[in-house]
């Protein structure tokens, strides 16, 4: 038996591997054979993933290289955090690829598309599955390469973003390649679980932080987080909702709990307040440019820097409850922000933009969309009783907690977490309203008369995550006691949700809205007939374009504002935006040295004399 | 299988004499003659494969039955092969890629007099046991490249051709110094006898002064800074087979390959020749990738890029001296593969980029990345080849480049050099920004007007790249399977490793 | 002594090839630093009072009486060996860089070295 898991836990990994790899050669002509070949290969994975969740610590294992001193081995290990991951990965695996059998993306390049889905698919079952830390590293950078890949399919404009998130991606890979050497390079070994290393030397403090580094730039956390909007804009939307919103938060999340609970035993002390800063900030910071965007794939994107801040500060808070509150967060935001790519992939596809300005009055049009995006919204903002709402207020109490051990100064700062917390929550239900408001309600422009809904193909899955948000949501105890307890391998201490009885508030909120609906009913049949007149100023008719009330003015208040205005400018102009400033300090040298290379050659000989002078000192000095 | 090794170095130097005087018969002759030259590059091809598979560790010729050290004589070693394979791997495909590119030139046939005698020279160099007639090979690989780089007789290509024939042939006569100096000074000119003698007596000022003259000598022609400033002006300025022949073999048999030899073999490994190394390494990395980045000259950013490529080169032979000197003999032997390993890498694959702008300077008509964009539609091949190239100059995973560099990390991080390890991941971050630049403004974008109407130049130009861009893909099974590494890399490892015994077992066989 | 005359030769080329501007000089320099080494090769095999180092019919027969004698006194004929190698090469290398001198003047119309920088950055 546990032969043939082994080899099924290579399929999973190789096979989606193997094939995507294959299509990405495949010519330009065969537009068929990509789509069929992924669903296919896509559906077993997830089904093999169903079925290796039914087991514990099977292990493949097969060394690969050995050089010297350095071991290589290909361990493929069935572990509980993994194999629950693995399961939600494969499955928006599945998803996205369903969804994309209509988006243009997936037409126009399909093998060049699929074959990349593939290797993303099959790259993060790699990490997932795998023991050792070099062999993850190596998975984990082809699925930064498939990211690059599939943000080139976005079209003409795509280019400088896939540019940009392969550079930044690229460079925490680098952090990611010297943090596991230098692990290495303290313990001796390279096997995950066989790690466990006390953050008390410089070397060992270095190797956290740089695989820390790692983690939140995939997962997009602050300051490495700027690669995500620049490529939301102009990647396709289904990209978007399969790796920076959905695989890549599970990926940098999984990383960032391994290191925080298995490969490091963390002292409470600044590391932890790193975390947390870092959590807190990118909660605010992302938040409140989030809200001021008038893009609706740079206003999700930022949304999905934003949420990664509750995770890292879920994971921060090092109790239970709160790393708990941190993982089950991933997995929410991954289902709702993967809904909510897909829903504005749908009304990007079905009008042909994303800018907010020209969108309105939509739900009439594409009602199923409208309800997927609302549950979807609604989740995020952390409206009870949906999941999104669950999670936080596992952080929120993980928090609480971290707060009554006394002793290490992050928890002595658990009010500014919490706070920090709460309000960015309160901020993202704000810039929610405006997106809800400027898509689906407002007033319809007149070029966007024909919309119609979406296919069956795309508002399946959409309609299928906004339903395991509202599952997720009611039922919270059977992700979080069956799934995420065994996976993080925690009994729980404190009841998940203190006195939250989600039965009761489901009802009560119920009655709410029943009662809403009641008052909103009657008082339109009380209400007196309205004369209905055209638009009148200065004795003329007045175009009805310009009385939209736009969501994009919403929050023009706050970007005016004193202090913040100029904060917002240099935002939008770059400035604190590591890719741009690396840019140009990177340029400043080269421009240096390219006017040291002024083509003069006396120069180049002077260089030669002087080069051969000081060898020649170097070398008879010491003979 | 053993082969006579003048071979090596006949087969070409035949063809440069009579490839000319065959093409002067007429118009089929001429496309014969191009048959023959390819026929030449894969024999020599064939024939380095087999060399592989020899029975004993070293095989030398004695020219002429004239025993040494009276006589001359040809030493087959496994770094010999080694090179030996990468300058037939890349003289194939150059050659291929130059039947149907070179149509573009007039007088074709003494381009390929000179691409033989090239190649007749690297081959010598590599196989030359023996102190003057590695001098002498050098001179004859070093002049036919000083004229293929003016080969165009452009503006630029002149310029660049005087440079690189100034620089080079101060390189030269600094060699040709040296070697003097050692013969003065242990009265013998073969290597191992030079070798045996130099290891008794030790280094005396006479012989130090002959190994700073080596270091800047190999060293410029290997293009290592500061003595690189010829290399950004004559690599683009060749025609782009001769581009990929210089980058991708040319500067490693003349510069690594000889200064190799030279420091293990010869004088011997002490700590400070190793510290050298490094420095050069490290500085030659980091000033190579500053300066490609800022490029918009798609062949120039090449040529600097292979600036930085030949620096993890001499890195990873450098700190497998340092290691050695100290005594740390396994981490060492990690990093001589990893430099070693990377030579052949970036032969392959920086020969590949080279071929590559060839086939986008042909189509287009410029070199420059910013008249360009869009090109992944009209020429799928080449800009297949390009990424596959460019990924494993990058390092990423599963292509050639990235196992090289992770040796070499692994062993900078083994031998506790954290900062060497930073560094090395630093520049390859910056050479994975500098190839993204390419892709971005070569292949994707948008396709500007004038070249809505461009054409793909298939045939031969097509074997030529996909040929390396499937090598690339899979070379790093050469570090994967025992097998591999035991026939081709493990021998040349072991001719460094244990440097000395180059003069013992010459001597005695 | 001559050593160091000789070196002096060697840096005397160098800075020339180094300093001056003129293509031609550039070439000049380089050609004395071949002499230079040239001269070294010599040197190295060159014995005060020395015979030449070959063996004519009538000696072989006596050659176990002469052997240690002649070893001591006739010059090394290995250098010179390689000085007509070297000269050859060095011949050949010349008339390449003057040819490419002058398709460099005919081009840009000047000899100054300085001038003629197309390629840079």
């Amino acid at each position: 038996m546990a032969d043939s898991v082994c080899n099924f836990l290579c399929i999973t990994v190789f096979v989606p591997m193997v094939v995507g790899f294959a299509l990405l050669f495949s010519p330009g002509r065969w537009k068929l054979l990509p789509k069929v070949l992924a669903l296919l290969i896509s559906a077993l994975v997830f089904g093999l993933s169903i079925w290796i969740f039914t087991f514990d610590r099977y292990g493949f294992y097969w060394p690969v290289l050995q050089i010297g001193t350095l071991d290589l081995e290909l361990v493929l290990l069935v572990q509980p955090l993994g194999k629950f991951i693995l399961l939600f990965a494969c499955g928006f695996g599945l998803l996205i690829t369903v969804y994309s059998l209509k988006s243009r993306a997936g037409t126009d390049k399909s093998g060049l598309y699929y074959g990349s889905v593939l290797l993303t698919i099959g790259g993060s079952a790699g990490i997932l599955l795998c023991d050792n830390l070099l062999f993850m590293l190596i998975f984990w950078e082809i699925v930064t390469a498939s990211l690059y890949l599939l943000i080139t399919t976005g079209g003409k404009n795509s280019n400088f973003a896939a540019t940009k998130s392969f550079a930044m991606i690229g460079a925490s890979d680098a952090a990611f390649l010297l943090g596991v050497l230098m692990l290495w390079a303290l313990s001796g070994t390279l096997s995950i679980s066989a790690i466990s290393i006390q953050t008390d030397s410089a070397l060992s403090i270095i190797a956290f932080l740089l695989l820390m580094t790692a983690a939140i730039t995939k997962a997009g956390a602050m300051p490495l987080h700027t690669w995500l909007p620049t490529s939301g804009e102009s990647a396709p939307t289904s990209v978007m909702a399969l790796l920076p919103a959905a695989i890549d938060k599970l990926l940098g999340i999984y990383l960032l709990v391994l290191i925080v609970r298995n490969i490091f035993v963390l002292q409470p002390g600044a590391l932890t307040i790193v975390l947390s800063v870092i959590g807190a900030a990118t909660i605010i910071i992302a938040v409140m440019v989030a809200m001021v965007q008038h893009n609706l794939k740079r206003l999700l994107s930022y949304h999905a820097i934003s949420q990664v801040g509750y995770m890292v500060l879920g994971i921060a808070s090092a109790t239970p409850i709160g790393i708990a509150g941190g993982v089950f967060h991933m997995l929410n935001h991954a289902i709702y922000k993967c809904c909510l790519f897909l829903c504005g992939g749908a009304v990007e596809q079905q009008t042909g933009t994303a800018e907010l300005d020209r969108l309105g009055g939509l739900g009439k049009k594409m009602p199923l969309t409208f309800a997927a995006c609302l549950i979807a919204a609604l989740s995020i903002s952390g409206i009870p009783p949906l999941n999104g709402f669950v999670s936080k207020w596992m952080i929120y109490q993980g928090l609480i907690e971290m707060g009554a051990q006394k002793a290490a100064p992050a928890a002595q700062l658990w009010p500014l977490w919490l706070v920090a917390a709460m309000f960015g929550s309160a901020l993202t239900l704000a810039s929610f309203v405006k997106l809800i408001h400027s898509i689906f309600l407002s007033r319809l422009p007149d070029d966007l008369k024909d919309i119609k809904e979406t296919s069956a193909v795309q508002w399946i899955p959409m309609l299928l995550l906004a339903g395991l948000c509202v599952f997720f949501g009611i039922f919270y105890y059977v992700p979080v006691q069956k799934l995420i307890y065994p996976a993080l391998n925690i009994t729980a201490t404190t009841t998940a949700l203190g006195t939250w009885q989600s039965g009761l508030a489901t009802v009560l909120i119920i009655v709410g809205i029943l009662l809403g609906l009641g008052i909103l009913l009657v008082g339109g049949l009380m209400a007196k007939k309205v004369r209905i007149v055209p638009t009148w100023y200065c004795g003329e008719v007045q175009d009805n374009e310009q009385m939209i009330i736009p969501g994009t003015h919403f929050y023009k208040t706050v970007s005016s504002m004193g202090g913040l205005r100029q904060l917002y400018k240099g935002q939008e102009k770059g400035y604190f935006d590591l890719y741009d400033q690396g840019g140009r300090l990177g340029f400043g040298l080269t421009a240096f040295l390219r006017w040291l290379h002024s083509g003069v050659l006396p120069m180049y000989l002077t260089w030669v004399t002087l080069g051969l002078l000081i060898i020649l000192f170097i070398l008879c000095d010491i003979w | 299988m053993n082969i006579p090794l003048p071979v090596f170095v006949a087969i070409p130097l035949i063809a440069a004499f009579f490839l000319p005087i065959l093409s002067g018969l007429g118009r089929k002759a001429k496309s014969f003659a191009t048959l023959l030259a390819n026929l030449a590059t894969i024999s020599l091809l064939v024939l380095a494969v087999l060399a592989l598979g020899r029975s004993e560790d070293i095989q030398v010729y004695e020219i002429g039955k004239w025993s040494i050290p009276i006589g001359i004589n040809m030493v087959l070693d496994g770094l010999s092969s080694l090179l030996l394979l990468a300058i037939g791997v890349v003289s194939t495909a150059a050659m291929l890629f130059s039947t149907r590119y070179m149509e573009q030139y007039t007088a074709k046939p003494k381009y390929l007099s000179l691409f033989m005698l090239m190649v007749a020279g690297m081959n010598g160099v590599v196989l030359s046991g023996d102190l003057f007639n590695l001098y002498v090979f050098l001179e004859i690989a070093s002049i036919a490249s000083y004229a293929l780089v003016g080969f165009g007789c452009n503006n630029e290509e002149l310029e660049a051709a005087f440079k690189y024939m100034v620089l080079g042939t101060i390189a030269s006569v600094f060699v040709l110094f040296g070697i003097g100096l050692v013969y003065g000074n242990t009265g013998t000119l073969n290597m191992a006898y030079a070798s045996k003698a130099i290891n008794t007596v030790g280094l005396n000022p006479g012989l130090a002064f002959a190994l700073a003259l080596f270091v800047a000598g190999f060293g410029l022609k290997a293009a290592l800074v500061p003595f690189h400033a010829w290399l950004p002006d004559a690599h683009p300025s060749a025609p782009a087979p001769i581009s990929a022949m210089l980058s991708g073999v040319l500067i490693k048999t003349l510069g690594v390959y000889a200064l190799t030899r030279m420091v293990f073999c010869i004088f011997g490994v002490s700590v400070t020749i190793g510290w050298l190394l490094v420095v050069l390494g490290l500085v030659s990395m980091v000033v190579g990738a500053f300066l490609a980045f800022g490029q918009w000259d798609f062949k120039r950013l090449l040529a600097y890029s292979s600036i930085s490529q030949v620096g993890y080169v001499v890195l990873g032979l450098g700190l497998g001296a340092t290691l050695l000197a100290q005594g740390h003999a396994a981490w060492a032997s990690l990093a001589i593969l990893g430099g070693l390993f990377h030579l052949v890498n970036h032969a392959v694959y920086k020969s590949l980029l080279f071929l590559t702008s060839g086939s986008v300077q042909m189509s287009t008509g410029t070199r420059q990345l910013k008249q360009m964009g869009g090109l992944a539609e009209k020429l799928p091949f080449t800009r297949t080849t390009c990424t596959i190239a460019s990924a494993s100059i990058a390092g990423i995973p599963p292509f050639s480049g990235f196992w090289s560099k992770l040796i070499l990390v692994v062993a900078a991080v083994g031998a506790g050099l954290y900062w060497i390890a930073a560094i090395i991941v630093f520049v390859s971050l910056c050479t994975l920004i500098m190839y993204l630049k390419v892709q971005r403004y070569a292949f994707l974008g948008e396709l500007p007007e004038n070249l809505q109407q461009i054409k793909e130049h298939r045939g031969s130009m097509l074997v030529a790249m996909v040929l390396l861009a499937v090598l690339c893909s899979f070379m790093g099974l050469l570090v994967l399977v025992p097998y591999l590494r035991a026939t081709v890399l493990t021998p040349a490892v072991d001719v460094l490793t244990d440097g000395l015994l180059y003069a013992v077992n010459v001597i005695g066989k | 002594m001559a050593y160091a005359w000789c070196f002096l030769l060697f840096m005397t080329g160098l800075y020339c090839a180094v300093v001056k501007k003129n293509m031609v000089k550039i070439v000049l320099g380089i050609i004395i630093m071949e002499y230079a080494v040239n001269i070294f090769l010599i040197m190295l095999g060159y014995r005060i009072g020395g015979v030449a180092p070959i063996v004519g019919k009538g000696e072989l027969a006596g050659i176990d009486k002469v052997t240690s004698a002649f070893v001591n006194n006739c010059v090394d004929p290995l250098p010179q060996a390689l000085v007509l190698t070297s000269i050859v090469i060095s011949l050949g290398s010349l008339a390449l860089m003057i040819a490419l001198c002058i398709r460099t003047y005919e081009r840009y119309g000047t000899f100054d070295i300085t001038e003629i920088r197309r390629l840079r950055g």
